[in-house]
């Protein structure tokens, strides 16, 4: 499925249900209109096509490739490379055949296929849009053509749709793998409006957008005044694709905030398309059909309805779901025909900023008379909403694209394991909730309800990439994307030999090596400090296995830390020492020693205590040796008098016999002399008096030692 | 409207005043009218403001679209209380001369510092030669 592979990756839950819908919208098409008419008007098409032979060659050349063809238009090669292209990139379309049947029969029975073939629009997307058929008798919107400026416009009246629904014919070749040019970029927000289904107003037309005044292409013939319905046929009406401002926000809107608005909007919606029909200005850019809008607005009220529920809030009667498509349009267009009634045709010809400042106004007049005054009485509601009168630049972005970010923000915050994903956030709020339920329980103060967010927990999905594949041509094409990137440079591991590298260079690899087993140590630390949570998460029959691979992973830490060779006698402290001296090895110290057995805890502050004097020194520039004190002391407190007294003689050195005085004075000095070495001195010391004097059963030879 | 509560989201700053640092060091003033996922901004009405000491310039700018990774930070600028601040406000050519000024008194400081290092036998440290941690 190449809807798969469209680059857009966080429309990607958008396109796949477009993708649905496209199955849905095809057959229904083919029930409605079926396969005679097609062909009839197929050949009509053709015939018409044939009498343009005449024409100009370089006009012809351009509808040459739609158009002239014989056969089906699907089979050129080319074309249909060039087709794959864009629905790769678009990420759209019916078949054609279907889109031209849709095209050719009379307005009513197409109304519905129009909405349906024009559901599959995707948000953000360049949209083909049929020729100037204001001409004929209400043309169906449906397919997508490139908006391409070059295109004659006399040309474009005489020529049927079938003509045009094929990819034109690109001056220059098409670039495999990138994506063809598009006057509307990939990022934009949805140009569509989704209507909230308890909304029964219809979003036919949609708002001019005022900032761009955009030159229009096809001249519509038709008067200054529509039927709504006409209106939401025009396809090419060059209204711009913006969403719906207020009367669309599902969200969190009043329901008669939300009325009111799509008033407004309607009265807004005529004005502006007068001033477009009466060739104010034109398009470049192909603009969406509001037929396509109608459609979509089922397909945008999931992720808005998903959203609700991410604020906590109630949500509003929930909208049609989705897959429905037949039904769903269909409502829409029955809600379509009382629109005429709540149109206010207004011939006057507002500049198009006046006229959006204009109903700004009146919007915000009536936002000021509703909700502010209500629950926001305060000053700040006021104020700002004073502000907002003045503010003639405010609310630029439409409500949609507001929510069309949030919507691309939640996405990103969609994970199946958010304990291992955000584990800072997660813990930050588990602590805030904690300080707020022991301030409730404490005080009597008003409870501040803090709203939390939700973020959405997916299951895991297994998306597995293809790479994309062209059919037709020859060989593999290969296509880097970001997904499926090339190989650009051969990167091999040459191991050095021992006998070149100098002095400098061991120390360094040996400093680099230390440091990587600190990094593996960690690893395993922070697995085994996770057990605790998966063991109350897992079920029963599983726990021994945890607690066994728990187990494992201690005993791996301390088969670490001091060095491998779990079988042999451990002379050397060396390996121990050089973890040691990095900062970060003693932090980590620290937080393994609660899980050592008491041996190896024991183990471990003996080697600390021997060579006490010359981590002090080296410890002098990070000053981290405290940290380890409160485990120490933990460790202390479980030790027996023999190892507490050993532990002492470690620390001051002395010997057993008692020569060589001067050296332990070294050792004993610097120990008193660093805070840390007194402290954990001290903490000995006193351990061993409480043992001997709790304890009445000491054997006499540790009473000596001590 | 709460959008996302407990996030940084600035879709509640929008057609809000604010003061925008970007990554080169200038300093933006504007009403924020649009963002998208990347927080590529739109200033309306942008200023740029010139620090040089206690005195600062205002170079108004029109509009201004912010690509999103050269913003170092932004906030709210709270209006009642904007203009309550120690600082004086001079003209636009008399911050540039400020900033002039003050640039070229800090390449000279550099110069000094480089030349003492360099008579000492020693060498500036730069960011980029550091490898061991």
């Amino acid at each position: 499925q190449s809807l798969e592979d469209c680059p857009l990756d966080e429309d990607e839950d958008a396109f796949q249900a477009l993708g649905e819908e496209d199955e849905d919208i095809d057959q229904f098409n083919d029930d409605t209109f079926g396969a005679g008419a097609v062909d009839d008007d197929w050949q009509e098409a053709h015939e018409r096509l044939a009498e343009l032979e005449d024409k100009p060659a370089a006009a012809r050349r351009e509808q040459d490739g739609p158009g002239g063809e014989d056969s089906d238009l699907l089979g050129e090669p080319e074309d249909t490379l060039a087709e794959r292209l864009t629905r790769l990139v678009i990420d759209s379309e019916l078949e054609d055949p279907a889109i031209m049947r849709a095209v050719q029969t009379r307005l009513p029975a197409q109304q519905p296929g129009g909405l349906n073939s024009s559901i599959w629009d995707s948000s953000a997307v360049l949209r083909r849009i049929r020729g100037p058929l204001l001409a004929q008798d209400m043309p169906s919107v449906s397919v997508l053509d490139y908006a391409l400026p070059q295109r004659p416009p006399q040309a474009r009246e005489e020529e049927r749709d079938p003509s045009e629904r094929a990819l034109p014919r690109r001056s220059s070749s098409p670039v495999i793998g990138s994506p063809p040019v598009r006057a509307v970029p990939i990022g934009t927000p949805p140009k569509q409006a989704a209507v909230p289904s308890f909304n029964q107003q219809i979003l036919c037309p949609k708002p001019v957008h005022i900032r761009a005044t955009l030159p229009q292409r096809y001249p519509p013939p038709y008067g200054e005044r529509m039927s709504p319905n006409q209106l939401c046929n025009v396809p090419n009406s060059s209204l711009l694709g913006h969403p719906f401002p207020h009367s669309v926000s599902p969200v969190l809107t009043h329901l008669q905030r939300a009325q009111l608005l799509g008033g407004a909007q309607a009265g807004r919606m005529s004005p502006s398309q007068f001033a477009r029909v009466s060739g104010l200005v034109g398009s470049p850019l192909p603009s969406v059909n509001p037929k396509l809008l109608q459609g979509r607005v089922g397909q945008m009220m999931s992720p808005a309805s998903g959203f609700r529920a991410f604020f906590g809030a109630p949500p509003a009667p929930p909208p049609p779901s989705q897959p429905q498509h037949p039904p769903g349009p269909t409502s829409h267009l029955q809600s379509l025909r009382p629109q005429p009634q709540m149109f206010r045709p207004d011939t006057t010809h507002l500049h198009p900023q006046h006229r959006r400042l204009l109903h700004q106004r009146q919007q915000q007049n009536r936002n000021q008379h509703r909700s502010l005054n209500g629950s926001v009485g305060d000053r700040g509601g006021h104020r700002s909403s004073q502000q907002e009168r003045k503010d003639p630049y405010a609310n630029l972005m439409l409500q949609r694209e507001k929510d069309w970010v949030s919507k691309i923000q939640m996405m990103q915050l969609q994970s199946t394991d958010p304990y291992l994903d955000d584990y800072y956030y997660q813990n930050y709020f588990q602590k805030l909730e904690k300080l707020a339920a022991a301030e409730e329980v404490q005080g009597d103060g008003p409870k501040k309800e803090r709203t939390k967010l939700i973020t959405p927990q997916v299951a895991k999905l297994e998306h597995t990439y293809k790479p994309v594949q062209f059919e037709g041509s020859l060989g593999k094409l290969t296509v880097s994307s970001v997904n499926n990137p090339r190989k650009m440079i051969d990167a091999v591991v040459t191991s050095r030999s021992e006998d070149d590298e100098t002095k400098e260079k061991q120390v360094r690899d040996k400093r680099r090596q230390t440091l990587v087993t600190i990094e593996k140590t960690y690893s395993l630390l922070l697995d085994v400090e996770d057990y605790e949570r998966r063991y109350l998460l897992s079920l029963e029959g599983e726990r021994p296995a945890l607690m066994g691979e728990r187990k494992q992973k201690i005993c791996d830490m301390y088969d670490n830390l001091r060095g491998k060779a779990p079988g042999q006698e451990r002379p050397s402290d060396d390996h121990f020492m050089q973890i040691m001296c990095i900062r970060k090895g003693k932090r980590l110290v620290a937080r393994i020693l609660p899980f050592l057995s008491p041996e190896q805890a024991a183990d471990v502050l003996m080697a600390t205590a021997r060579n006490l004097p010359f981590l002090i020194k080296k410890d002098a520039q990070d000053e981290v040796l405290p940290c380890l004190l409160r485990p120490f002391s933990h460790v202390l407190y479980h030790l027996p008098l023999g190892t507490v007294t050993s532990l002492v003689q470690q620390l001051t050195n002395l010997p057993q016999s008692a020569t060589a005085s001067a050296p332990t004075n070294l050792h004993l000095t610097a120990v008193l002399q660093n805070k840390f070495g007194l402290s954990l001195l001290y903490l000995v010391l006193s351990r061993g008096e409480e043992l001997q004097s709790s304890d009445s059963n000491t054997e006499l030879m540790q009473d000596n030692q001590w | 409207m709460n959008y996302m509560p407990g996030t940084a989201s600035l879709i509640q700053d929008i057609d809000k005043k604010h003061l925008v640092l970007l990554r080169d060091g200038r300093t933006l003033i504007g009403y924020l009218r649009s963002i998208d996922q990347f927080a590529n901004l739109v200033l309306h009405q942008t200023v740029e403001r010139i620090h040089v000491g206690k005195k600062y310039g205002d170079i108004p700018r029109g509009i201004f679209v912010v690509r999103g990774e050269n913003v170092v930070l932004l906030g709210e600028i709270d209006l009642e209380r904007e203009s309550d601040t120690p600082l004086q406000q001079v003209s636009i050519e008399e911050i540039l001369e400020e900033q002039r000024v003050e640039q070229q008194a800090k390449q000279e400081s550099e110069k000094l510092k480089a030349q003492a290092l360099k008579e000492r036998g020693l060498s500036v440290p730069r960011a980029d030669t550091l490898d061991e941690y």
